[in-house]
This record gives C-alpha cells, sequence and structure tokens, in this order.
C-alpha cells in the first residue's frame, strides 16, 4: 500500500513537472540523460524552434540555425549555420547546455564528442509533429504547455479538415520541385493536402516524396495544380491537355505558406487554413 | 596507301544490327514507360501528329511527351558519342570523353549560378551553353602557347578549371539549400521535359557540330600516327585539334545544356564500336553516333520503367548498366 501510494505520487508529481536527470531516447536511437533542465539550448531545425517557442521556451534560445526565422524574434538570435555547414566550434564556444540537432547530418555526432548534450529530434510523419511536440515538453520542462499545444493545433486541424469535407474535393496534384516531385499521401505534407479537401493524384506506394513521371500526371489529369506557375506548367510538353491547365487552376504557393507546409510544427493549423483557401477559394470567407 | 587505320570487315553487318537496334529501341520506348500504351494508339498518335491534327489521352502522352524524349535521348546519345570518338582520338587516350573540357563543369556552374538567382527555368539551357563554352574557351586560352595546343597541358588545364567550377558550384548550392536538389538532378541528367521546341532549337547545332567533326575525321585518322609523322605528312595539326576541341565541345555543350549531365556514353559508345569496327574515323564517328543513341534511349527506357511510375535520373541508369556491360565487355576481350 505504502509503496502504491508513492508511486502514485510520484505519478502525479511527473504531470506537473519532469524529474531531471531524465533518460530520452532520441531519433538517432541514441540515449541521451538530460541532467537539469536546459536553459541554453540551440535549436539546428525549423520546425523544432517553433515549437520550442510555441511552448514558451523562446527566451532559453541562444543559438538557431540559418533558416529559422519564426517567430521573428527568433531572428535576433546567433545563427550556427545549417545541416552541411554548422559552425560547431562556434557551437561549442556558446556552452549550451542542450542542442537540439537533426538527425541527418553529423552534428550529433561531433558535439557529442565534445561532450555537448545534444539531442537529435526530427519530425516528419503527422503524427510525429504531436510526438515530438510531447518529448520536447518533457524535455524543456513544459509538459503541460505541450498538451495544450496539441491540443491546440488538432483542433485547428480538425476545423479546417471539417470545413473542407462541405465542399467537392478535387483531384490535386502538388508540385514540391521542379524535377518534379511530388508528396505521396503518407507524407505530412499529403496528410495535410487531403485534409485540405483534395484528392492526391499520388499513389501512396510510390512513397513520401517521389520524383514521377511527367506521363503520370497527364494520365491522372489533376483538377487542381500546386506548387507552380500556369506559364511553367504550359510550357512542360503534353501539359496543355491537363484539365488544371486548360481551366487555368494552376496555383504557386505564396512562399510563406510554402514555408509553413514545409515545417512539420506548430503551425500546421495555419498551413492547413492557407492551403484550403487556395484550394477552395468559396471557403476563403469562413 | 589508302586508309591510315584498319578497317573491319564487319562494317554492313554492324551497321544494319545497330539501325535495327535503334528502330526496335525507339518503337519500344514510345510504347513502353508509366504506362503501357497499346500499338493503335501510338500509330494513331504518330499519325495524328505528323498532320498536326487534335490529340487527347494517351496520344497526348505518345506524341508529345514520349516521342520527343526519344527523340531527344537519340540525339543527345548519339552526339555524346560522337563527341567521346573525337576526344579519344584527338588525345589518343581510349579513357578521353566529352567532358574532359570542363564542359560539363562549366554548364553545371552556368546552371548553378542561374538556379540560385531564380533566373526562369526556360533560360537554363542557355545558361549552361553559355557558361560552358566560356569555360571552354578558357582553357583554350590558357593552355595554349601561342597557337600551338599541346596535349598534355590541355588536359590539365581542363582538368583544373573543372575543379575550379565545381567548387564553386558546390559553394553556391551549399549556401542556398532549397536549389540543392534542382542542380542535383541537373547533373544526373534528366530527359523527362524534353519536348519538340527543344529538338527544334538544339538541332542545327547539333547537325551543323556533327557534319563538321565528320569533315575532319580523315585528319583525325592521320593523327593517330603520331603529332610527327601528322606534321610530315602535311596536316596542319595544331589547326586540326582547335577545330577538333571547338567542334565537339560546342556539340556536347548544346547536348548537356538542355537534359544535364549524362556520363558514359561518349565513352564506352567509341569502345564498343571500335572492337566492331575498327579506328577508321570516317566510320567511327558516324557508328558511335548510332550506338550511343540506342545506349541512351534503352538507359532512359529503363529510368522511366525500373521503379514506374516514379522516375530515376537517365544518368544514374547510364552508368550503373553502361558500366557493368563495359566491365563484362573488358574483362571477355582481357
Amino acid at each position: 500500500m505504502k509503496r502504491f501510494v508513492f508511486s502514485a505520487m510520484l505519478l502525479l508529481g511527473s504531470a506537473f513537472a519532469t524529474q531531471y536527470p531524465l533518460t530520452i531516447k532520441d531519433d538517432l536511437g541514441n540515449t541521451v540523460v538530460i541532467k537539469k533542465e536546459p536553459m541554453r539550448i540551440i535549436s539546428m531545425l525549423p520546425s523544432n524552434t517553433e515549437t520550442l517557442c510555441a511552448l514558451g521556451a523562446c527566451d532559453r534560445l541562444i543559438g538557431r540555425d540559418d533558416y529559422s526565422n519564426f517567430p521573428k524574434s527568433v531572428e535576433k538570435v546567433q545563427a550556427f549555420g545549417g545541416l552541411y555547414n554548422p559552425n560547431v566550434e562556434g557551437m561549442i564556444a556558446a556552452k549550451p547546455d542542450l542542442v537540439i540537432a537533426s538527425k541527418y547530418g553529423k552534428l550529433s555526432e561531433r558535439l557529442q564528442q565534445a561532450g555537448i548534450p545534444v539531442i537529435a529530434v526530427n519530425p516528419e510523419t503527422y503524427q510525429d509533429i504531436f510526438r515530438k511536440t510531447t518529448l520536447l515538453g518533457k524535455v524543456l520542462n513544459k509538459e503541460s504547455q505541450a498538451k495544450a499545444l496539441n491540443i491546440k493545433v488538432q483542433a485547428e486541424v480538425k476545423k479546417y479538415e471539417i470545413l473542407a469535407k462541405t465542399v467537392k474535393t478535387p483531384k490535386v496534384y502538388f508540385e514540391i520541385d521542379p524535377t518534379p516531385y511530388s508528396i505521396g499521401p503518407n507524407s505530412f505534407m499529403g496528410v495535410i493536402l487531403t485534409k485540405a479537401g483534395a484528392q492526391n493524384i499520388i499513389p501512396a506506394e510510390l512513397g513520401d516524396f517521389p520524383k514521377i513521371s511527367p506521363e503520370l500526371v497527364i494520365e491522372k489529369n489533376p483538377q487542381v495544380m500546386l506548387g507552380l506557375s500556369l506559364a511553367d506548367a504550359q510550357k512542360r510538353p503534353g501539359w496543355s491537355s491537363i484539365d488544371a491547365v486548360k481551366n487555368k487552376k494552376v496555383i504557386e504557393i505564396p512562399w510563406e505558406l510554402n514555408e509553413m507546409l514545409g515545417r512539420p510544427g506548430p503551425r500546421i493549423g495555419e498551413a492547413l487554413k492557407g492551403l484550403v483557401k487556395l484550394l477552395h477559394p468559396e471557403l476563403a470567407k469562413k | 596507301m589508302q586508309r591510315s587505320l584498319p578497317l573491319k570487315r564487319r562494317v554492313y553487318p554492324t551497321l544494319t544490327f545497330t539501325v535495327g537496334a535503334l528502330v526496335l529501341c525507339v518503337v519500344l520506348a514510345v510504347s513502353l514507360g508509366s504506362i503501357n500504351i497499346p500499338v493503335l494508339t501510338t500509330l494513331s498518335a504518330l499519325f495524328k501528329g505528323i498532320t498536326g491534327q487534335a490529340r487527347d489521352g494517351l496520344e497526348v502522352i505518345v506524341w508529345d511527351v514520349r516521342f520527343p524524349r526519344v527523340l531527344m535521348g537519340m540525339l543527345v546519345g548519339g552526339c555524346l558519342a560522337m563527341s567521346g570518338a573525337t576526344y579519344q582520338g584527338l588525345f589518343r587516350n581510349p579513357l578521353a570523353d566529352p567532358y574532359l573540357m570542363g564542359v560539363a563543369s562549366g554548364a553545371s556552374l552556368g546552371a548553378t549560378i542561374g538556379l540560385v538567382m531564380g533566373v526562369p527555368n526556360a533560360w537554363l539551357p542557355a545558361l549552361a551553353l553559355g557558361s560552358s563554352l566560356l569555360s571552354v574557351a578558357l582553357i583554350l586560352t590558357l593552355s595554349a602557347q601561342g597557337k600551338v595546343l599541346k596535349t598534355t597541358n590541355l588536359i590539365l588545364t581542363g582538368v583544373v578549371v573543372g575543379s575550379l567550377s565545381t567548387a564553386i558550384s558546390t559553394y553556391l548550392m551549399l549556401n542556398h539549400k532549397d536549389d540543392v536538389r534542382q542542380v542535383f538532378f541537373w547533373t544526373l541528367g534528366n530527359l523527362a521535359f524534353a519536348s519538340w521546341q527543344n529538338i527544334q532549337t538544339m538541332l542545327p547545332y547539333l547537325l551543323l557540330g556533327g557534319l563538321f567533326l565528320q569533315s575532319l575525321a580523315r585528319p583525325l585518322n592521320t593523327l593517330q600516327l603520331g603529332e610527327p609523322t601528322a606534321y610530315s605528312l602535311g596536316v596542319p595539326v595544331d589547326r586540326l585539334k582547335w577545330l577538333l576541341i571547338v567542334a565537339s565541345s560546342l556539340v556536347t555543350a548544346v547536348a548537356v545544356s538542355y537534359v544535364g549531365i549524362i556520363g558514359f556514353v561518349g565513352l564506352i559508345a567509341p569502345h564498343i564500336m571500335r572492337r566492331l569496327v575498327g579506328s577508321h574515323y570516317p566510320v567511327l564517328i558516324p557508328m558511335s553516333a548510332l550506338l550511343g543513341g540506342v545506349l541512351l534511349v534503352v538507359a532512359d527506357l529503363l529510368a522511366r520503367t525500373l521503379i514506374r511510375p516514379s522516375e530515376l535520373p537517365v544518368g544514374i541508369v547510364m552508368t550503373v548498366v553502361g558500366g557493368i556491360f563495359f566491365l563484362y565487355l573488358l574483362r571477355k576481350n582481357a
């Protein structure tokens, strides 16, 4: 009985505050022990930077990667390069008590060797957005904020998802790169696209971000194309026979929306809203 | 002495076989792809395309997408093989290929600059072409001593200028993360967006360059006997070298500018042909062009069908398939 009460108390306690030292397994499969609540943090991935700030830990940020630019205030924080050209020496000199790195690149390994605590966190699927928020909440002693943030973002997503269900869903081709690359329905961008009220023409078995054949687009004959300009689409051999091109439903994605869409972070609900408006202008007022 | 180099007897059978293979490959390549297209549809699309009638559905795919793509593969493969044969003869080095003179790295640099500066995609070929010709000009200027062009100087200068351009492109790519993939894919070669218009634009340059190379084939034969001998036979060796380099670089640069860099075809097509028909350049050059066309059409067909409806960059397929085949040939003949 005593033991039960004790563990119940422990559980209760942990619901309010993270117990340090905290042991977690990161996205590289490394077991990392975080000794105390991290107060000097470098975040090397824009989506993580956004999550961190949304959890109310923006003031703990002493460094970021070159591409982190939201919220605006992080632009004042010192930048330490990107995935391929991280300024490792600068990071070590800044004496962070935690670096949140990408699992790609070799940054994690090099910082570890230098004795800097580092975790690799890469949200990739739609569900990851919430899982990683929970994880970061735990690491930062912001668990309740993480829970609240997840609920808020999910509610926002739900709202626009339901709204998009009220109208017809066109067949959509979404181009992320003109070589051409598209998005599969299981990628987090693909999930958002479907939620925005679109039938993705890319079959799931092609994978998350497949390089596709231009013939496939002609054959599937999408009604709307996103991510390229009408002029570009018209120039491609055979594409002027596609419904979307004929009806001039080829829509370029505004820069800011494109950035939000590419970041599996707390602005995904807002990204969904933007996408719904692009796809269904008739819903724009709601 | 009628010919300066041996011509094997197998020319006509090889010619027949290669042309047959080319026709077969073109037909296959037009009907197979992300979706297989029935012969009837293919024929009606060809008919409607030639007579300029309206096309729909699968016919659009055949005439507007696949056919130009296959033709482009043929042209580019042919050009690279032709330049390859020329370079190998010029440098008397079986490992010489069309990219030796920095054409590829020069073109990549141009394309990279265009991409990071946000130039519209339609301009990229022009930029690639311009910068590759510039880099060839630079190499020629740097390596020439007066009017004399020393082969070793030329190769060394080519390698160094090529590495410099690559270094600059890489630096630019690192600083413009978002464009990396486009540049990267450009360097792997891509026939996906070949159009009739592209073909129309490049055809005059290719024909001109090709005919010019062909007209230099006989003097190139003489060059195989060594420069001193060629001199004493009355061949203006230095002028010949200049002309050969300029013509083959132009042809390569035009090919590269539309489809990106496709390696290997310029190396292996002349090799295979040399084994079959010998090193008589007036025969070797056009035969290599034919085989180069076959190889690239096949490589592109594989690139489109191996993981369909997704695609592989054709340069990767060319290198893997061509490389394995080449190794097999080498071992068999060792």
